[in-house]
């Protein structure tokens, strides 16, 4: 069929395909900006994500978990296609990144974290992107999209013990970017992270 | 539990991953040790500023137009 004319089942398709997948359309873009760092390579993730979920909408189980079904497939699709063409490959392990206790430093001075509240959308999500991408997808999939230990071990291929791991260790990596940054700024007294 | 126990389960507390049973000893541990409540309410307070720095984006317009005609020829 070379032109397909709309049948009662592609309608059918469509009606769950709009249903289902397509209301998470502005999660997927998220992940897929902070994982490609960059509009144009989002739209065109997303875009070929939204493509292959369509063409394999008869293999998803309808009612189960489409967010995690097509952030999968997002994923897959990123470290497939996109991941050495958009940065370059990463040398650090993660596994020996030092944590920097935040708390530790502020609480005397600010002990409810007043200090967050000056620092903008921006800089946060720039501070998100210089975090390794075993980081940034999982904070990112947890910390902004709400997902749990299990979804997300499931989406990224690894045991639910490798995403709290990683997810304690990037947070503690953020706090200590944005508190430096906080630092940096006279949001706040203290020496850089 | 003491304060070592509790900060062990500090983000798996939060992001809510542990048992009914772990949760109530925890709730107990922080109701008595101030310590320990500030650093979660910390931690908490940063988990919630994260997610409202980074929720404002959504796909743009002309993505959802282009993917509306790629998928069903509109």
């Amino acid at each position: 069929m070379a032109t397909p004319t709309p049948t009662p089942v592609d309608q059918k398709k469509r009606a769950s395909f709009e249903q289902e997948a397509l209301v998470h359309l502005d999660a997927l873009y998220r992940v897929a900006l902070r994982l490609t760092g960059n509009a144009a390579d989002a739209d065109d993730l997303v875009q070929e994500t939204m493509l292959k979920a369509y063409r394999a909408w008869d293999q998803y189980e309808k009612g189960t978990n489409a967010k995690g079904w097509l952030l999968t497939i997002l994923r897959n699709s990123f470290i497939n296609e996109y991941r050495r063409r958009t940065r370059h490959p990463e040398t650090v392990d993660v596994d020996t990144i030092e944590p920097f206790a935040v708390f530790g430093e502020v609480q005397e001075d600010d002990p409810q974290g007043a200090f967050f509240d000056q620092i903008v959308d921006d800089e946060v999500l720039k501070a998100i992107d210089e975090l390794p991408v075993a980081f940034r997808e999982t904070l990112v999939l947890s910390d902004v999209e709400g997902m749990s230990y299990q979804e997300i071990g499931k989406i990224l291929g690894v045991p639910v013990g490798t995403v709290k791991s990683r997810l304690f260790r990037a947070r503690q990596a953020l706090q200590g970017k944005l508190y430096g940054y906080a630092v940096s700024m006279g949001y706040i007294k203290g020496s850089p992270a | 539990m003491n304060c070592r126990e509790c900060e062990e389960h500090l983000y798996e507390f939060l992001d809510k991953e542990l048992t009914p049973e772990t949760e109530r000893q925890i709730r107990g541990h922080l109701a008595d040790c101030e310590p320990c409540g500030e650093h979660f309410d910390f931690e908490g307070m940063f988990l919630r500023f994260l997610r409202a720095r980074c929720r404002a984006q959504g796909a743009p317009q002309e993505l959802k137009r282009r993917l509306l005609h790629d998928l069903f020829g509109e």
